[in-house]
């Protein structure tokens, strides 16, 4: 480093000059032009997949891994975009209630293959199902209701239900029920036997691969980095419109933005709601967009213990009229957000807009101001709530709990915030220890009674609330009803009853956003727990 | 030199202006810091607005002002805190055996090499957040480097020729505590103390970004620019509680930069 | 007897780095969280027997000092835990988001030494000049911004507003990594001779190495500065000049690598801090690196990963003040030892 002439001191601002030149040199390197995609043979998308731990259709239990297992796997039967109700055929072409409404069989599909090159057998599916059952990691608790699976013939199986009066058809469609290749998963050290939790090994190669009849294969996935699929050449059905699928992880809404804008990406699924309504300028984008049926809401306890005022009904219901909803929605939602009247989102049998309307709470103020007078709480009244440090569809808790505190101040109720980790609250919550809670709930499968059941269930004690005999009756009644018209009249009966109570107050349900190049089509969200079918997703014509 | 004192008085006047603002600042205000109205939210300064409005509709102006109230007072706190007993520990090892004093510095030593992210969010979880157990956190980590600092001026100065001498003659530990270490001393630590208070703010103002420090919605400097912290379009809303972090400090630091070069006793007069 | 004093000083690091993590183990114990009712589902976590069958399978059932006995073991085999949060080793968190920071904190380091140094010189030559001023006002200043603003600063004006700097990340969103070998997207990428990339991975990793280096660079060019002008007031400096050697010379041949001890001890604990990763920093420009790692981690009271990290992280500032410490006995005789 050392030269024998020394460096006249004219040289040392230049030595400055050029790293300036080379830095911005390096950066005007960073932004080429647009990119236009062109013979689209790859469907790009860009999503957060930070949330994904496997692959393994028997313990994937987190938010961002159902689209790639929906494009790889398929379920006996699935539900349709917009459709929560009714159930429609996929491997399974025909079913129906035997054994005295105990067990329900399926008519399995003729030709089907999986990407393996083997037919899908009755065996397959029970195997599949046992190994859910058996291998006992998170996802198994929405198999509880099945008992047993019988292989009746190579293309008809039963599966027995535990209780017939709980529902199982509905829960079948999310893609926990990933119907995969036994010979192959066996090869692979899985097993489905009462040992699975031990003995099964199958999970490292599932990650990596997959074993499913749909017309996705996963091929690799880098954690937090990409996934790719490949197109299924056997697929039962028409070819996938796609030789590839890559799946590109970007935590950062504004990267997903500047690399759609450009043609990197096909679709971008986390931009925040500013920068959607944003999109409108922009001819080459557009925005797709479902109703979901995952919920933000707020829990209130029953017990007085916790907090006096609002053990008293009057309290709780004063607090739920006097929450300005329409600025939570039009205000911090940007008007993308619907609002159920109380445990079943929008769009499942029993709950609708028109519902909510009618029975759900409105903002009132004197309504709210004479209930607390009623309470003796002319004055009235503090409580604490708690929440994480969380978002949802881009606005934050925060912000949403900061809003509904001024907004009770107008009633004399003082809301004192308690923002806590995640870790925390939930244990806190989850052993029924806080006054009042600001969460979150995102469906298993979309069946309304297991969003009932929780409600008067597990829900129901970590608000101290003891659920009237009658009201469970209800609830059980609803969950075996097969005519989908007498079961919402039983929903409705049951919101009734919980909006009385007011132990829950629903806020947002937001509507769940995707930005779209408009170089692809078919891309038709759902709410089912899969996001998009990425089968129907094709280059645009 | 008279550059530095012209700084030095820059930076007293900043600070002294922010202390008048944390004071007053509520009857200042031109509007409630906590008012919220969401249909006003996000809009870029304006008349009305001087700062902007932020995420629900307040006016960042006035909660910038009134942040003072709390981001200033606990970064002060901390530091203050740290040094008295800081320098108390340190001196204290200085005097003991070297076996003590080595044990009681590997101690510090334990404390420095910390990260005190982790401990902040286990204290906040065990006791909850707020500013107390914010700052009882920070503490922990803080004391050492003025326990270190302590220690190697006392044992600088005990081996003095002139301490020695005083010691030889007769006179008192005490007396020589007081009237020739303390001095000396403390001229140094004022000097890190006022530099850094800058820096406690500043990690005051990062442990809040991320979701320690204050409840909302009192507002805070550090957790305010968290706020706005993924609205890059909406700039003002990190923008100016940045700013005013920066300023407060840069007041503190220039301070501490003027008293370090006159208590320097080898600068050219 | 240097060897002996270096090997009591390695078991030195190693033991308070332990300290630290049962010092975090037992803080982390004591908070009332329970990381199975939070890792489980909402369904599953209402099941006592669920619960207690994963707090089975997470060795969380165990008593505390069997914790930290298994832990400790682990330790020895080079086994940092299995995360609760990622369901993996520790290890393989750690290896895949340590070359992140790696990059990022090693560019910031080059950056500061590059500013810093020269500025440094250039304030002790022209002391108490215009020049001497501006530098120190620069210092002041880079050290009195918080780096959590700088960073929003810097994205929103470059990124945001002028949209001459890349978006967040370490590429692009639509972006290919080059193939993976060191997990150093710039090593990588000339490995593979992918200059685009190469491009790209160094373009989206100025600016947070800018605002890295603008926190350190203060505090690098005041110690160059007090430090060069201490030793150019020493006796052989003025020996030199007496001999009518040109300043500049001077400055450089001999009073330079002299004054550059202590900027090296700095250098060295800075880039420790760096190496541990800087949340902030990393957090607003959506950097996978350790820093953030290790703040999900400690918000999720991901156990394994906690200790894990605190392990890693005192190792590394304990080895690197080791390292400075041993290097000043190597280069400095005058340096005493005890």
């Amino acid at each position: 480093m050392p030269t024998a002439r020394p460096i006249p001191s004219s040289t040392r601002p230049t030595r400055f000059g050029t790293l300036l030149l080379v830095l911005l040199a390096a950066l005007a390197g960073a932004r080429p032009s647009p990119v236009t995609a062109a013979g689209k043979t790859t469907l790009v998308l860009g999503i957060d997949i930070s949330d994904s731990r496997t692959f393994d259709p028997a313990r994937q239990f987190e938010y961002s891994p159902p689209t790639t297992m929906r494009a790889a796997y398929e379920t006996l039967v699935t539900m349709t975009p917009g459709d929560y109700v009714h159930v429609k055929p996929l491997l399974a072409k025909s079913w129906k209630l035997v054994d005295g409404g105990k067990a329900w069989q399926f008519q399995l599909r003729e030709g089907v293959k999986f990407a393996s090159g083997n037919p899908l057998t009755a065996e397959d599916v029970k195997f599949s199902f046992e190994r859910l059952i058996n291998v006992k990691d998170q996802p198994a608790e929405i198999a509880e209701n099945i008992a047993s699976v019988e292989v009746v013939d190579p293309l008809t199986v039963k599966l027995v239900m535990a209780d017939k009066s709980q529902p199982l058809l509905n829960i079948l469609s999310s893609v926990t029920f990933a119907v995969y290749d036994s010979k192959t998963v066996k090869a692979q050290g899985g097993t489905s036997g009462k040992d699975a939790e031990k003995a099964d090994k199958a999970t490292a190669w599932l990650d990596q691969h997959s074993a499913g009849t749909g017309p996705y294969v996963l091929t690799s996935w880098v954690r937090n980095s990409e996934l790719v699929l490949e197109r299924n050449k056997g697929y039962w059905r028409a070819p996938a419109a796609f030789e590839r699928v890559v799946i590109r992880h970007s935590s950062d809404s504004a990267a997903q933005l500047l690399a759609l804008r450009r043609g990197d990406l096909d679709a971008a699924f986390n931009l925040t709601p500013d920068q959607l309504n944003g999109l409108g300028r922009d001819a080459s984008l557009r925005i797709v967009s479902t109703t979901s049926l995952d919920f933000l809401y707020m829990t209130v306890t029953s017990g007085a213990e916790l907090n006096k005022a609002l053990g008293t009904r009057a309290a709780r219901q004063a607090l739920a009229h006097a929450i300005d909803y329409d600025g939570i929605i039009k205000g911090l939602m940007a008007g993308q957000a619907t609002r159920p009247a109380t445990f079943i989102p929008v769009g499942l049998d029993g709950s609708t807009e028109a519902l909510t309307k009618e029975i759900g709470y409105r903002e009132d103020l004197p309504l709210a101001k004479k209930l607390l007078t009623e309470a003796g709480l002319a004055g009235g009244f503090s409580f604490k709530l708690t929440y994480a440090k969380a978002a949802i569809a881009g606005t934050s808790y925060d912000v949403v709990a900061q809003k509904i505190q001024s907004d009770l101040a107008r009633v004399g109720i003082t809301a004192e915030l308690d923002p806590m980790d995640q870790t925390t609250l939930r244990t806190q919550y989850k052993e029924g220890k806080s006054q009042s809670v600001l969460t979150f709930w995102n469906p298993d499968a979309p069946e309304p009674y297991l969003w009932a059941a929780a409600s008067i269930q597990r829900v129901a004690k970590r608000v101290r609330w003891t659920v009237p005999k009658e009201l469970t009756d209800l609830v059980t009644r609803a969950g075996g009803e097969p005519d989908p018209a007498k079961q919402a009249g039983y929903y409705r009966e049951y919101q009734k009853a919980l909006v009385d109570q007011a132990n829950y107050i629903m806020l947002v349900q937001p509507v769940f956003r995707v930005a779209t190049s408009r170089t692809v089509s078919g891309f038709d969200l759902t709410a089912a727990g899969w996001v998009v079918d990425l089968y129907d997703v094709k280059p645009a014509e | 030199m008279r550059g530095r004192r012209v700084l030095g008085l820059l930076g007293a006047g900043l600070v002294a202006g922010w202390l008048v603002v944390a004071g007053v600042s509520p009857s200042l205000v031109p509007y409630s810091p906590r008012q919220v109205d969401v249909m006003a939210r996000l809009k870029p300064p304006s008349a009305g607005h001087v700062f902007g409005t932020d995420a629900l509709g307040r006016d960042v102006f006035s909660r910038v002002l009134v942040g003072s109230r709390v981001s200033l007072p606990s970064g002060f706190t901390v530091v203050l805190v740290a040094a008295v007993v800081g320098t108390l520990y340190g001196g204290c090892a200085a005097y003991g055996s070297a076996r003590v004093e080595e044990g009681l510095m590997r101690v510090t030593d334990l404390f420095l090499s910390f990260p005190p992210l982790v401990l902040a969010m286990a204290i906040a979880a065990a006791l909850g957040v707020g500013v107390r157990n914010t700052v009882l956190a920070m503490f922990v980590v803080w004391w050492p480097k003025y326990a270190r600092l302590a220690r190697g001026l006392v044992l600088g100065q005990r081996s003095l020729d002139y301490v020695e001498a005083a010691r030889g003659l007769g006179l008192g530990g005490a007396r020589t505590l007081l009237r020739h270490i303390v001095p000396n001393t403390v001229g140094p630590i004022v000097v890190l103390l006022a530099l850094d208070v800058g820096n406690a703010m500043i990690t005051f103002a990062g442990l809040s970004f991320l979701g320690l420090g204050v409840v909302p919605p009192t507002p805070e400097w550090g957790a305010m620019v968290s706020d706005g912290q993924a609205l890059i379009d909406q700039w003002w809303v990190s923008t100016f509680p940045g700013l005013a972090i920066f300023s407060v400090v840069v007041g503190f630091n220039f301070m501490g930069d003027s008293l370090r070069d006159w208590l320097d006793p080898r600068r050219e007069r | 007897m240097a060897l002996r004093y270096v090997l009591k000083r390695v078991v030195a690091c190693v033991l308070m780095a332990l300290a630290a993590t049962l010092v975090v183990f037992l803080v982390a114990h004591t908070v009332p969280a329970d990381p199975v009712l939070a890792q489980l589902g909402d369904k599953a976590s209402a099941n006592p027997e669920t619960v207690a069958r994963f707090r089975t399978r997470w060795g969380l059932d165990r008593p505390l000092w069997q914790q930290y006995a298994i832990f400790l073991a682990g330790l020895a085999r080079g086994d940092l835990g299995e995360s609760i949060a990622s369901r993996r080793p520790v290890m393989d968190d750690v290896r895949q988001y340590a070359p992140a920071t790696i990059e990022l904190s090693t560019l910031a380091a080059f950056l500061t030494a590059l500013v810093g140094v020269p500025l440094g010189v250039l304030a002790a030559v022209r002391r108490d000049r215009l020049a001497d001023h501006l530098v120190r006002l620069l210092c002041l200043f880079g050290v009195s911004a918080p780096t959590f603003w700088l960073a929003f600063l810097a994205l929103a004006l470059f990124y945001g507003g002028l949209e001459i700097a890349p978006s967040p990340g370490r590429l692009d969103a639509g972006a290919v990594p080059p193939p993976h070998v060191t997990g150093l997207f710039l090593a990588d990428s000339l490995l593979a001779r992918n200059w685009a990339t190469f491009r790209a991975a160094l373009a989206h990793m100025i600016l947070p190495a800018v605002v890295l280096a603008a926190s350190t660079v203060g505090l690098v060019t005041r110690t160059t500065r007090a430090s060069l002008l201490e030793t150019l007031g020493q006796d052989y400096v003025r020996t030199a000049r007496a001999k009518g050697v040109a300043e500049a010379l001077v400055v450089r041949r001999h009073a330079l690598r002299n004054a550059l001890l202590p900027v090296v001890t700095l250098g060295g604990l800075a880039y420790a801090e760096l190496l541990a990763g800087t949340v902030l920093t990393e957090t607003i420009f959506s950097w996978p690196g350790l820093g953030r790692y290790t703040y999900q981690s400690a918000v999720a009271l991901d156990f394994p990963a906690i200790l894990g990290m605190t392990f890693l992280v005192a190792a590394v500032y304990l080895v690197m003040s080791l390292i400075v410490d041993l290097s000043y006995v190597v280069l400095d005789p005058r340096v005493v030892r005890r």
